[in-house]
């Protein structure tokens, strides 16, 4: 038996015979140092032990140890300072008695644009710059709300909208205008994706604990893009757990995607429940004015002089999502430094010609949209164009007038007489009905978002 | 136990005591004092097991006997006390009865059989200094022992035994505190000293166990205090208190060669004229960093604290010092320099530096013959740019 296993099983029975706290206070960081002739010496943290252990427990040692060992008749203790070498000891150096202080330079947060390691939120993104428009109102109200009274309103949080309408924007101004509030707050803002990877991660360097823990410590845990944990499993049982724990404490949890919950495939049903359980907030499309003010507000940030016409034009023709619109507004400005050119309306026109004639796709036409639409209804191409009005058809046809009005720009008459010489009343009614429905049914916009995924990918 | 003692011995004792007991423990027992008849006297002591104090006073013992008695009850009932001359505690079944003329108390107390022992020195004291002079040299470093246990050797106060002094010294590594006791100052037990120089004399005590000993001494004592260092463990005994502790297990840094060992540039004035013009340049510094500039000008033979900062403005204070040497400029963070000015006591202070980029001293004057001292020394680093 060595020296360490003999010491284990004499811890082992004098554990039973004191209390548990006695036992955590004597004998911890114990050892037997040497064992000659029958004389055992005990190695102990502090004199304190020392006295104790050779003067109280010194029996109780002596006799578990003569069970063990029959050899033994003495013992004694002695104090060693067995500190762990601290890793910053070997690579001292001898000289670093003392070191200049360094210069702290006062760090201007909000214009630095420096992304806080810790929190990972970019100090740009604060609610005092976010544009408020009819499309994003509620969403925005939502998360201040939200940002103000952190886990006791609407929790969780549930930010959806399109790409480039202002989601991560959103979500991140909850972050630093919360840690504006309390600085002391551990906040975490990491997209789904990084979660996965971290969780990996984790698995692999067996620290699933730690990750854990971490993820449990934190007040504010804002998730973007979450629909990307659709699918996989394991990510969604952790993120379960971490959500269930956070939530059970009134941590606030924020989460933005590009669809509602329910639209979000393969997500376990646990987790679709509790996302809807708090508030839901959708970013839609920005109207025209919003578009005009988010222009104008970029223009005097990025001392971009241009005239108003110039703006209206851009803000009239990209009307999809906020980063074209900026894009095309950097675009302009970017060619008129170089050719210097005064910013007016002919000259965005002549620059801006080419992405927004691109925005009708090149190459597709009303076959491909009849094509995209039958094969995603499962109806035959011929169904959509010659007369009938049978239910499963109708919805299809309207559908495809849309789209053909919508992404190609045809003329209601065009469009009556390419599906099969209908009235253009006809094709009125189906763009109308079809627009009146989007607006309340978040189905029909997603099968419109896949057909149009489709209707993109036809070369 | 039944015992009669004063109020005020054992107000005394309690003081002493009473700050000792661990604020977190896995024994309870370790927030009481332990009470014990000792030699015809009463002992108090109690223990962290990292500091363990124990404080005997005089009392008349009628009954032998002891008992623990826990800190906080005890020493909030006797500082609460009004004055009286005499009190008597007897234990009766685990509590403590405790009676003066007018008012009597019973605690509730833990026997006292698992009070830990406190550890008891085997050897002679290795010296002798007067409280005084200790008192001293323990408030002038204290200011600049680190807080913060990334680095757990700087966390204590350094002791170096030499044959003709005893350096003390601190140091957060942003600036340092070296404090000289010169042999005149202390009594050697000599065979032990001897012994004891040879194998170690370079040790770190915890910086809780100087504060606790420097509020000990704090009250006046005129005695000496025995220092013995045994076993990873240093005891302080004066006047009937016992104080025993760990030693930091550690290397602490070479720092005297750091100490410049001459100055192109010193100023000497009074301490109160350049503590006020630090005050009043710090109010102007940037809160960061609190930078403040020390601008030494030969020709002009003038000497200005300035500071700046964009949102509250800036400030010069001229400083009427005596310059010898080469003109400097110098920036310090404004805490650091103020830490060194506060430790100085005598009237006049000098500083001296060499460049804008190397350590800086502060030094005291002594007050009757005009000299810079070399007792104490505080080092700052300036600021980098």
């Amino acid at each position: 038996m060595t020296n360490e296993e003999l010491w284990q099983a004499t811890l082992g029975e004098i554990e039973l015979l004191i209390s548990k706290a006695n036992f955590i206070t004597w004998f911890k960081n114990t050892s037997i140092l040497s064992k000659t002739n029958g004389h055992v010496v005990i190695s102990v943290p502090n004199g304190f032990a020392k006295e104790w252990l050779e003067n109280k427990y010194n029996l109780y040692i002596l006799r578990t140890l003569k069970n063990l060992d029959k050899e033994i008749q003495s013992i004694s203790c002695q104090i060693t300072n067995k500190h762990k070498p601290s890793p910053l000891k070997t690579s001292e150096n001898p000289v670093d008695a003392i070191i200049p202080p360094k210069r702290i330079i006062p760090s201007n947060n909000i214009n630095s644009g420096q992304i806080s390691p810790q929190s990972n939120l970019n100090p740009r993104y604060t609610f005092e710059n976010f544009i408020v428009g009819g499309s994003n109102e509620l969403a925005k109200a939502a998360c201040f709300a939200v940002s103000q009274n952190l886990g006791h309103i609407y929790n969780p949080l549930f930010i959806y909208g399109g790409v480039g309408l202002g989601k991560t924007h959103l979500i991140q101004s909850i972050g630093n205008e919360s840690i504006k509030n309390n600085s002391q707050l551990k906040i975490k803002y990491i997209s789904s994706e990084r979660f996965t990877s971290d969780l990996i991660d984790s698995i692999r360097s067996q620290k699933i604990n730690k990750f854990k823990e971490d993820y449990q410590k934190i007040d504010l845990l804002i998730i973007d893009d979450i629909q990307f944990i659709s699918g996989k499993e394991k990510t969604q049982e952790e993120f379960f757990h971490i959500f269930n724990y956070l939530y059970q404490l009134n941590k606030q949890i924020v989460l933005s995607s590009d669809r509602p919950p329910k639209a979000i495939q393969i997500l376990e049903e646990r987790l679709r429940s509790r996302f809807e359980g708090g508030m839901i907030a959708d970013v839609s499309k920005p109207d025209l004015e919003t578009r005009i003010a988010i222009l104008q507000r970029k223009a005097s940030l990025d001392n971009i002089e241009i005239t108003n016409e110039a703006l209206e034009f851009i803000a009239e023709n990209i009307t999809n999502n906020i980063r074209e619109l900026e894009g095309a507004l950097n675009r302009v400005a970017v060619s008129s430094q170089l050719t210097k050119e005064l910013l007016d309306l002919d000259y965005t026109k002549k620059i801006l010609s080419d992405i927004i004639a691109s925005s009708i796709k090149k190459g597709i036409n009303h076959k491909h949209i009849l094509k995209v639409v039958s094969k995603f209804y499962e109806v035959d191409i011929n169904d959509l164009i010659v007369k009938n009005r049978k239910q499963e058809i109708v919805k299809p046809r309207q559908i495809a007038m849309y789209l053909m009005r919508e992404e190609l720009h045809y003329s209601y008459p065009g469009i009556g007489s390419k599906l099969g010489g209908r009235d253009h009343t006809t094709a009125i009614h189906a763009c109308e009905k079809i627009t009146q429905i989007l607006k309340t049914d978040e189905k029909l916009a997603n099968d419109l978002k896949y057909i149009k995924e489709q209707l993109y990918l036809i070369d | 136990m039944k015992i009669i003692c004063t109020q005020e011995n054992l107000k005394k004792a309690i003081f002493n005591c009473e700050r000792v007991v661990a604020k977190k423990n896995t024994l309870p027992i370790l927030n009481n004092i332990l009470f014990e008849t000792d030699n015809g006297g009463l002992r108090l002591s109690a223990t962290n097991l990292e500091i363990g104090v124990s404080s005997k006073i005089g009392a008349k013992i009628e009954k032998e006997g002891k008992i623990t008695i826990p800190a906080k009850v005890i020493s909030n009932f006797i500082n609460n006390l009004l004055s009286e001359d005499n009190i008597s505690l007897e234990v009766v079944d685990n509590k403590l009865k405790i009676k003066s003329s007018k008012n009597k108390a019973i605690i509730m107390g833990i026997p006292a059989d698992d009070f830990p022992l406190i550890p008891i020195k085997k050897n002679d004291h290795l010296l002798e200094i007067s409280a005084d002079k200790l008192k001293k040299a323990l408030s002038s470093v204290l200011s600049a022992v680190a807080l913060n246990e990334s680095r757990q050797e700087l966390t204590g106060i350094n002791f170096i035994f030499n044959e003709e002094e005893i350096s003390l010294a601190a140091t957060d590594s942003f600036r340092l505190a070296e404090f000289k006791i010169k042999a005149t100052e202390f009594t050697l037990n000599n065979e032990i000293y001897n012994n004891f120089i040879k194998e170690n004399n370079n040790i770190i005590v915890p910086s809780n166990t100087i504060i606790e000993l420097n509020r000990i001494i704090s009250n006046d004592f005129n005695e000496k205090i025995k220092i013995t260092i045994e076993e990873s463990q240093i005891f302080f005994e004066i006047d009937g208190i016992k104080i025993v502790s760990r030693l930091i297990d550690g290397k602490y840094p070479d720092y005297k060669q750091i100490i410049p060992k001459e100055y192109k540039t010193k100023i000497i004035g009074d301490k109160s004229i350049i503590q006020n013009a630090i005050k009043l340049s710090s109010i102007f510094s940037s809160n960061n960093s609190s930078e403040i500039t020390l601008k030494i000008d030969q020709e002009n033979k003038k000497i200005f604290m300035l500071s700046a900062n964009s949102e509250t403005g800036e400030n010069s204070t001229e400083v009427n010092f005596e310059i010898t040497g080469v003109s400097q400029e110098i920036v310090f963070n404004s805490k650091y320099l103020l830490d060194g000015v506060n430790i100085i006591s005598s009237s006049k202070i000098a500083i001296l530096s060499n460049t804008e980029l190397t350590p800086v001293a502060i030094k005291e004057v002594n007050e009757k013959t005009n000299e810079i001292s070399e007792e104490l020394i505080y080092i700052v680093m300036p600021v980098k740019n």
